[in-house]
């Protein structure tokens, strides 16, 4: 119902083990706020936040979901819409790493074939409680051909840099498809002059 | 298609102002009303007259709209405006959208066509100009009070409409309609921009050089006109050249010549400020006029519009030879008009001249946008406007000739500046006072005045302003360049044109952006759940259970909640053996619902929870369901408690591990037993079956009419469950029923278990060729099936010999339920079934001596293999 404000509107998906900070990821790139009180999440919540990407308004349309376990199999229908996913672990809680290979399949079973997919191993704040070093965040990303970022929701490290870096591989698939978007300048056309072509536009 | 739909009931969402708001704000002002907040969405100096109401059907939906009667005082016109709702209730100015606009113009209809049946439809559609007319429905009955009722609406656009049309006729008013482009197709990012215009708002200085000359109908490529363009001391940043005359030819006239010369343009091109390098921007001739912007080079990157036109207002009013050219741009932010014109000539013609510059001034129009020469922010009208010297007769002629005089002694004769303090023309421009001789008449090559046809001399070539922040640097004429009859003029202007900064303008967007994101995401509409989790505790088979939550809506908007369907196979919100009641409903602010949730263990559940308890946590979740929130999010609702297991459902060689009733049992053990798979069985066979049978046999002839399906008709009501609790405490107490429900207990029995009492065989049963092959699979079921299923057919035996009932009916419903197969998927299933049932109750069973014991046809026989070991 809303007039159109964005050029293009991205679906993307936070999932992950309860408690890997999910929630708080997207409380800080929506709000740029933190709390470190632990209410899990009891089915689906999504934000908006519209972004500007070469020049384009990009809506994103950010859902989290709940990550407890008793919950994994009603998650996986909310897969389908979505274009991007963000695969989450904490670094200080090795279960969480180990369990990102079974997030992976899930995305197999049930998500877009080309849906774009980044690793965030969140919580890199709390360094001496890491269980999980970088190193091996980034093998399993390299093995999966998946981008990878640590992350700290707590002290806002590379929560922007994370959603601009997913939406705008998304935006590389898109752009292939979509001839370009109107420029904002408009031509002046010449219709009683017969002037060399090229000479047309106004900004040239 | 649309039209055809016919307002039936209001659409959700209703347009009030947020009536939960009045409880809570005893003190706090009232809150704005709908009137108000519209008016806030326009600038202060246009004003809502009225609201109404109405809707618009979008691919069936209703879509609700409040159409304002708005008026600007700058233009003096009226409009439609027709707004969206982004979100209810309507708080803010920013709630609302501007999606159309329907200027009361002269080609404005409002068709409410009682022929056509709009009228009895609530129907009625709104037609400007070219556009496709827009419909609109609306309720008989008005939700706000400051809302117009139709018929009120109707009058007061009808009588808008004509006081415009009236005001149209008269000369003293402009109506300009160009104040509603800013309600055009803007966003709401673009309207918060908008209002924050001033905030990333510079105003840059451009010098515009503009020249005018009337080159009597010859060319002078010869000529030295840097004499003439190039009289600035800085390069200015645009010029805007003027000709007239370039061409009085018959042919050209009638023509309209509109050809532009490029020899012309080159010459101009060589003319100008030589410290800078320029390029022409766009040109426009009409027979003698010509009209040509020049810019600095890398100026065009900042021009976003540019837009010609012409007027002719030359012999018969028709004629190319008089008239107008006009180019209208967008410098950054700023939109200028040039005008270039040639008005009716000779001393006795003033009215023609007043006449032939108000038509200009009210018909010339830039098509892009329908822009009048008065909607721009900066306005030069140049050219040869042929306003004479008329010295009054006292004077003699010669007077004017005395090139002594001082000018403002000729200007006081001057007709242009006394028809412009008449106000007949040139309203609210500006002209520079003129400190050089009269450009006109002179014979060519020299400063000398006509002598030929001694025409007065005179200040026809002028040059005027209109608009803020132009400030007159330099206006003169050029007495050395003698070419033609007129002397070119010149003047020089300092603009400060409104400019956005980029970089200013770049913060004040992402403020936008983030508020625009930060309202819709604080708008979402929510709803709280008491508890997200129903515990329903134990639950048991066939029991039904009842648990109560509460939705409730503390959001300030009218929500729509709704259980979502869950994804195939399943294409329901929950398990078929739960039932929840509302699946949907509608929560105004500040109430709240009570969801009921009821559970019925029934034939359908018993397998799944069986299996759950075997292979998980004893309390589990029975099914979640999601709370959808229209636009919002979803909540999980997870249905949960324990199952406490009867006999029904349990294998036979998990009940032969049992050594009491079932109801003796925890979960625990249950879940034990049922993983147990050692052989150490505690009797020869289920005693809850036994005890079936055992009945059924002794009830004789009343076992006509039992055995007719495989299927028991469902819901199970009556005595039944007093069958299973008799069956569970293995009681003492006579049977509670009658032989039908022992009948269906039976059936249900051996129906319910996860695997069919002649598993793992049953595909071979199903295949075998003979009664021997058959026997020989039997014997090697485990020992409590098979004693069950021999227990059984001895049973069905005696019952076929009585004729109870009949042979091939209880073979057929046996076999379905002994031998299911998921595997076995021929045709022929329901016959093979049978077949294989015959081998063992048929009449010929007696050719082949039963595996158990020698107790032939007596069921009592077999009570010893209850005895435990
Ligand atoms: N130190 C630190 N703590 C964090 C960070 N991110 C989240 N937390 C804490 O981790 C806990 C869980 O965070 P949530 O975001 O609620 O976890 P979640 O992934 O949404 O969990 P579910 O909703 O149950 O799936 C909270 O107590 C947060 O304060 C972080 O970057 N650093
Ligand atoms: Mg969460």
């Amino acid at each position: 119902m809303a007039k159109k404000t964005y050029d293009l509107l991205f679906k993307l998906l936070l999932i992950g083990d309860s408690g890997v900070g999910k929630t708080c990821i997207l409380f800080r790139f929506s709000d740029d706020a933190f709390t470190s009180t632990f209410i899990s999440t009891i089915g689906i919540d999504f934000k908006i936040k519209t972004v500007e990407l070469r020049g384009k308004k990009i809506k994103l349309q950010i859902w989290d979901t709940a990550g407890q376990e008793r919950f994994h199999t009603i998650t996986t229908s909310y897969y389908r819409g979505a274009m991007g996913i963000m695969l989450v672990y904490d670094i200080t809680n090795e279960k969480s790493f180990e369990n990102i290979v079974k997030w992976l399949r899930n995305i197999d079973e049930h998500a877009n074939e080309d849906v774009e997919k980044m690793i965030l191993g969140n919580k890199c704040d709390m360094s001496d409680k890491r269980v999980v070093n970088k190193e091996r965040g980034e093998a399993i990303a390299r093995e999966h051909g998946i981008r990878f970022m640590e992350t700290s929701a707590k002290s806002n490290i590379n929560i922007e840099r994370a959603f601009c870096e997913l939406a705008e591989a998304i935006l590389d698939k898109t752009s292939g498809r979509e001839s370009a978007e109107n420029p904002e300048r408009v031509v002046i056309d010449r219709k009683n002059n017969d002037k060399a072509p090229g000479y047309n536009k106004c900004c040239a | 298609m649309e039209d055809e739909h016919e307002p039936t009931c209001r659409p959700n969402g209703s347009t009030s102002t947020g009536s939960g708001d009045d409880i809570s704000a005893t003190n706090a002002p009232p809150p704005p009303s709908l009137l108000q907040i519209v008016q806030k969405k326009f600038k202060d100096n246009e004003k809502v007259h009225s609201i109404f109401e109405a809707y618009q059907l979008k691919n069936q939906e209703h879509a609700n709209r409040i159409l304002a009667v708005v008026s600007s005082l700058s233009g003096g016109t009226y409009a439609i405006i027709s707004l969206s709702i982004v979100r209810t209730p309507i708080r803010f100015p920013t709630d609302l959208t501007c999606t159309n606009v329907f200027p009361l113009n002269e080609s404005f209809q409002i068709l409410v066509d009682g022929n056509k049946g709009f009228k009895s439809q609530l129907k009625f559609e709104l037609l400007t100009g070219d556009g496709k007319p827009a419909t609109f429905y609306y309720y008989i009955m008005k939700s706000e009070k400051e809302s117009l009722f139709f018929d009120d609406f109707y009058a007061q656009i009808v009588s808008f409409k004509m006081s415009m049309s009236d005001r149209h006729l008269s000369p003293d008013f402009e109506l300009s309609y160009v104040w509603l482009n800013d309600y055009r197709q803007v966003g709401e990012v673009k309207q918060e921009l908008k209002n924050r215009e001033s905030e990333y708002t510079v105003y840059n200085n451009y010098k515009i050089y503009c020249a005018t000359w009337n080159v009597n109908d010859k060319s002078f490529m010869n000529s030295n006109m840097n004499l003439w363009l190039s009289c600035s001391t800085e390069p200015p940043d645009i010029y805007a050249i003027a000709l007239q005359e370039l061409n009085n030819s018959t042919e050209a006239v009638i023509l309209k010549d509109t050809r532009l010369d490029p020899a012309w343009i080159r010459k101009m091109l060589d003319s100008v400020h030589p410290d800078s390098q320029y390029e022409e921007l766009r040109s426009v001739r009409l027979v003698g006029l010509l009209l040509t912007i020049i810019v600095r080079k890398g100026l065009k990157a900042h021009i976003s519009r540019c837009r010609i036109n012409s007027i002719t207002r030359g012999i018969l009013k028709m004629m190319g030879n008089k008239g107008a050219v006009a180019i209208s741009l967008q410098l950054n932010e700023g939109n200028i008009c040039f005008v270039n014109s040639h008005l009716a000539a000779h001393m006795a013609n003033v009215a023609e001249r007043n006449q032939d510059y108000n038509i200009i001034e009210k018909d010339l129009m830039f098509d892009d946008d329908q822009r009048h020469i008065r909607d721009h922010d900066h306005i030069f009208w140049i050219g040869d406007l042929n306003y004479r010297l008329q010295i009054p007769p006292d004077i003699p002629a010669s007077w004017l000739r005395d090139k002594n005089n001082p000018f403002e002694a000729m200007l006081i004769h001057d007709q242009l500046l006394q028809e412009r303090v008449q106000r007949n023309c040139f309203v609210d421009y500006m002209e520079g006072d003129i400190k050089f001789c009269p450009t006109y008449k002179y014979n060519p090559g020299t400063d000398n005045y006509d002598t030929e046809k001694m025409r007065a001399p005179a200040y026809c070539d002028r040059i005027l302003w209109k608009g803020d922040r132009i400030e007159q640097l330099a206006y003169n004429s050029v007495m050395e360049m003698r070419e033609s009859d007129h002397k070119p003029v010149y003047a020089i202007f300092n603009v400060k044109i409104k400019t956005r900064d980029e970089k200013k303008y770049k913060r004040v967007q992402e403020e936008v952006l983030k508020a625009v994101d930060k309202r819709e995401n604080d708008n979402q509409p929510q709803i709280t759940v008491d508890t997200t989790v129903i515990d329903f505790g134990v639950v048991t088979f066939n029991e039904l259970a009842i648990r109560d939550f509460t939705v409730s809506n503390n959001c300030p908007l009218p929500v729509n909640f709704q259980f979502r369907i869950k994804d195939p196979p399943l294409n329901a919100i929950c398990e078929k053996w739960l039932k929840v009641d509302p699946h949907n409903d509608t929560l105004p602010i500040d109430t709240e619902r009570t969801i009921r949730v009821k559970l019925l263990p029934d034939v359908r559940s018993i397998r799944g929870l069986l299996k759950k308890i075997r292979t998980t946590n004893l309390k589990f979740d029975f099914d979640t369901l999601i709370l959808h929130v229209e636009n919002g999010a979803d909540k999980f609702i997870s249905v949960t408690g324990s199952y406490q297991p009867s006999c029904f459902g349990l294998s036979m060689e998990t009940l032969c591990r049992t050594d009491r009733p079932m109801c003796q049992y925890s979960q625990e053990d249950i879940k034990q037993l049922m993983n147990d798979v050692t052989p150490d069985y505690r009797v020869t066979m289920p005693r809850e079956f036994f005890l079936l049978i055992d009945y059924l046999h002794k009830q004789g002839p009343k076992l006509v009419g039992t055995f007719q399906t495989d299927k028991p008709q469902l819901p199970l009501v009556g005595n039944f469950n007093l069958v299973r609790d008799w069956l569970d405490t293995w009681s003492e107490d006579p049977f509670p029923g009658d032989a039908q429900s022992a009948a269906v207990a039976l059936l249900l029995l051996l129906k319910l278990p996860e695997q069919p009492l002649l598993e793992p065989l049953v595909g071979h049963l199903l295949e075998s060729k003979s009664k021997a092959e058959a026997m020989e699979y039997i014997d090697i079921l485990s020992a409590p099936k098979r004693n069950v299923f021999m227990h059984l057919c001895m049973f069905l035996r005696v019952g076929i010999e009585c004729q109870y009932y009949e042979l091939h009916q209880v073979a057929s419903v046996f076999g379905r339920i002994l031998l299911r197969s998921k595997e076995y998927t021929r045709g022929d299933f329901n016959t093979r079934c049978s077949e294989v049932m015959m081998h063992f109750i048929g009449p010929d069973i007696m050719d082949n001596p039963p595996l158990i014991g020698n107790g032939g046809g007596n069921v009592q026989v077999s009570a010893q293999f209850l005895n435990t070991s």
